[in-house]
């Protein structure tokens, strides 16, 4: 197995990740400009959301296109929680988690029954299904109109302290996934990504584990939607359309699926890169179009993978002139 | 020798761009800074371009009569994408980096219930120019919105005083894009048909997704149906979609076509030079041949001067948005105290490019809608505005106060959502 997979043991470069996304997220508000704070708690809920996708298919090789419907769920939890006045923040966003599961539980076992391309366009099917019932059910979800004006908790109202909380929400979710990919558990996963039939040879029942990735990816998936439901106070079905699916695939290949970190830099780019080319010219379409075209071709391996290779070759270079220089 | 002319070279340049920023940072204080969001790709691409152009067009006219109590109007412009969550975050960041004094635009309502949120949180005012839900100026109405066209239920009003006078549309068929806009067209005209005809039958409604490529199976069903009159509340490429897949049908020689919110949009009549059929009964919230004043000839021209083509409705919508704003400054006197600005925007009267000779749009304290006369026509030829070969006409022209909710209707509304 190559060592720049998910499952790679800490490496000194992968503390130096951690270190440095840290820091640079909790020095985003010292710039003092609230622009920046509000970008970066998009970039810290878009980063958990492919973070949470990337569990499935960089690690498991699974490839949904359905991600958004979890997203979406997550945040209508908390829209219509919230709204109506059932429960509180503190309860709406732990139960996002309990029913982005809870979907993934029920849209799961229909999906893995396929796998590959087949697999992904049931992803696609269930969730543009369920995009279908937020969009026309208007009496419960406000159809496609969405909730505006989500009251939030008083301690949350101010974007900053709303920005710690989605900083300290998402970096543990980041910790738990990290611990999830290094388990023994994670291992299978990966085992499966790599050949799921010798997988299944060995013992392992790979459709429970392709299952157990499905559910978690969909519960870090809506613990993001319920995090940006609190962040912008409206949602709307725009969120669980499969654009949002197809712009969390775009973000984990940015970065590279096979970084950890990737699909977090992923995220903090395309957020970066649509509201500078936004701001400047109506095309920017073909800006983010050219962009990825690039990408692809410079970096098939993600903007962190492509820099990891570097690095290591760097470093191998210099060992191979140390043994060349010994007689 | 070389090198310090170089580090010379870099400091002219440093000093250069500080004293030009500087220089701007000055001016920026002075300017008045519009926001403006407008979906400027995709399918209602082309009422945001137009709203672009329209709104640069009213600036520019401004600004060259010396701008507002001498302040110069800026605007800048972003592509909404017709996406609410990606407009929240374009709205805030007007509102933190850019120092706006105004939000302006917005062509989706979703989008337009999303930005009014946020005018709400930070009190910056937020002016419609083409978004029509009701709910914004109703249900969902908080007092730093404004808008400037006319929403739908005033063209349903309009559409249903037409429709009373004629007799023989008794058999109704409805067919609309399957989202609340479609609806809310709809339900509103025939509650308040209702109320004045009691011979008046639904004999089908059709509910095709927005943006639905293929029309045939529910045409069929229309035909079978054998309406007096098709309602359809189709918008932009839709209507002209439908009337092309339900030409060959000879759909139109059998009933009558009738589409009074968005389908007399210039946009409609451009797209098909040939083959629109004569005798459709449509409207829009501006019209480039009524009403017949110098002020309305005047833009449509500018319009066209400056552009190349004819504006489509959503254009007018944004001209008068940038005047309205201008109005506001000019009456309180500042930019920056977004309470007395309300106070005097409510009651704000103006004459703008849609009003008929002896009437002036106004705003209604109650709702912060506009309150506009509202024209109703037919297809007619008339080549005067290439390419398109028929224009409206056979115009019936309804009052503006005839067509706005009242306002115990508006209380009641509100109230209702309370409870």
């Amino acid at each position: 197995m190559r060592d720049d997979k998910p499952g790679a043991k800490y490496g000194r470069d992968e503390w130096a990740q951690w270190g440095v996304a840290l820091v640079v997220f909790a020095a985003v508000p010292l710039l003092g400009k609230k622009h920046f704070v509000n970008m970066g708690n998009e970039i810290l809920v878009m980063g958990l959301f492919a973070m949470g996708f990337n569990l499935l298919y960089g690690v498991t090789g699974m490839l949904s296109f359905g991600q958004a419907a979890y997203y979406g769920v997550g945040a209508y939890t908390v829209g219509l929680l919230l709204s109506k006045g059932v429960a509180p923040f503190w309860v709406a966003l732990p139960a996002t988690m309990a029913v982005g599961g809870a979907l993934a539980l029920v849209l799961g076992p229909l999906c893995i029954r396929l796998s590959g391309v087949y697999f992904t366009m049931l992803t696609l099917a269930f969730a543009e299904m369920v995009w279908g019932i937020v969009f026309k059910w208007y009496d419960f979800t406000g159809g496609d109109n969405g909730i505006q004006g989500i009251p939030m908790p008083e301690a949350l109202h101010s974007p900053l302290r709303y920005y710690y909380f989605t900083l300290a929400v998402v970096f543990v979710s980041f910790w738990l996934i990290r611990r999830i990919v290094d388990s023994p558990f994670g291992a299978v996963l990966q085992s499966i990504r790599e050949n799921p039939e010798r997988t299944g040879f060995i013992g392992v029942k790979v459709r429970r584990y392709q299952l157990a990735a499905m559910v978690l990816s969909g519960v870090f998936a809506a613990l993001a939607g319920g995090l940006f439901a609190g962040y912008q106070h409206s949602i709307h079905p725009d969120m669980l359309h499969w654009t949002k699916s197809g712009e969390v695939i775009l973000m984990s290949i940015l970065g590279g699926v096979s970084s950890f970190f990737g699909p977090l830099m992923g995220a903090g780019i395309i957020v970066f890169i649509e509201d500078m080319i936004g701001k400047y010219t109506e095309f920017w379409e073909i800006w983010i179009g050219g962009i990825m075209l690039a990408i692809v071709i410079f970096f098939p391996r993600g903007l962190i993978g492509t820099f990891d290779t570097w690095i290591t070759r760097w470093r191998n270079h210099g060992k191979h002139a140390e043994t060349a220089a010994r007689p | 020798m070389r090198k310090e002319g170089r580090k010379r070279q870099v400091m002219l340049a440093i000093g250069l761009v500080l004293v030009l920023g500087l220089a701007e940072a000055a001016q920026a204080a002075e300017k008045i800074v519009i926001g403006a969001m407008y979906p400027m790709t995709g399918r209602a691409g082309r009422y945001g371009i137009d709203s672009v152009s329209a709104a640069e067009i009213a600036m520019n006219e401004i600004n060259a009569k010396g701008g507002v109590n001498g302040r110069m109007i800026d605007i800048i412009f972003n592509d909404s994408k017709a996406n609410p969550a990606y407009s929240i975050k374009v709205a805030k960041r007007y509102i933190t980096e850019d120092k706006v004094n105004f939000l302006m635009g917005v062509v989706s309502s979703a989008v337009g219930l999303a930005v009014t949120e946020v005018s709400k949180e930070n009190k910056v005012i937020f002016v419609g120019t083409d978004h029509a839900s009701t709910a914004l100026t109703t249900e969902k109405f908080q007092p730093y919105y404004f808008r400037v066209s006319n929403n739908t239920y005033q063209s349903a009003a309009a559409a249903a005083l037409y429709a009373k006078d004629i007799k023989p549309w008794k058999k109704y068929y409805v067919i609309g894009p399957d989202y609340e806009y479609g609806h809310r067209t709809w339900e509103d005209f025939w509650m308040l048909l209702g109320r004045q005809r009691k011979d008046v039958q639904l004999v089908g409604q059709a509910w095709p997704k927005l943006f639905e490529p293929d029309y045939t199976p529910y045409i069929t069903a229309i035909l079978s149906a054998k309406p007096d009159v098709l309602v359809t509340t189709f918008w932009g490429g839709d209507t002209v979609a439908f009337i092309k897949q339900a030409l060959p049908y000879k759909l139109f020689d059998k009933m009558k076509f009738y589409n009074y919110d968005g389908g007399g949009n210039y946009e409609l009549l451009e797209a098909m030079p040939t083959g629109l059929p004569k005798g459709l009964v449509l409207s829009a919230r501006h019209h480039l041949n009524w009403p017949d004043t110098k002020q309305n000839k005047e833009f449509v021209a500018k319009f066209k001067a400056q552009t190349g083509r004819y504006p489509s409705y959503a254009a007018e919508g944004a001209y008068a948005g940038v005047y309205f704003i201008a109005e506001g400054v000019r009456q309180a006197g500042t930019a920056e105290d977004p309470d007395k600005l309300v106070a005097v925007m409510e009651k704000i009267k103006f004459k703008l490019p849609e009003d008929p000779e002896g009437f002036m749009s106004y705003m209604r304290p109650i709702d912060h809608q506009i309150v506009q006369v509202q024209a109703i026509g037919e297809t007619v030829p008339d080549k005067s505005f290439p390419p398109a070969t028929m224009m409206l006409g056979n115009w019936k022209i309804f009052k503006a106060e005839e067509i706005i909710p009242s306002v115990a209707e508006i209380e009641a509304a509100r109230k209702a959502v309370k409870k």
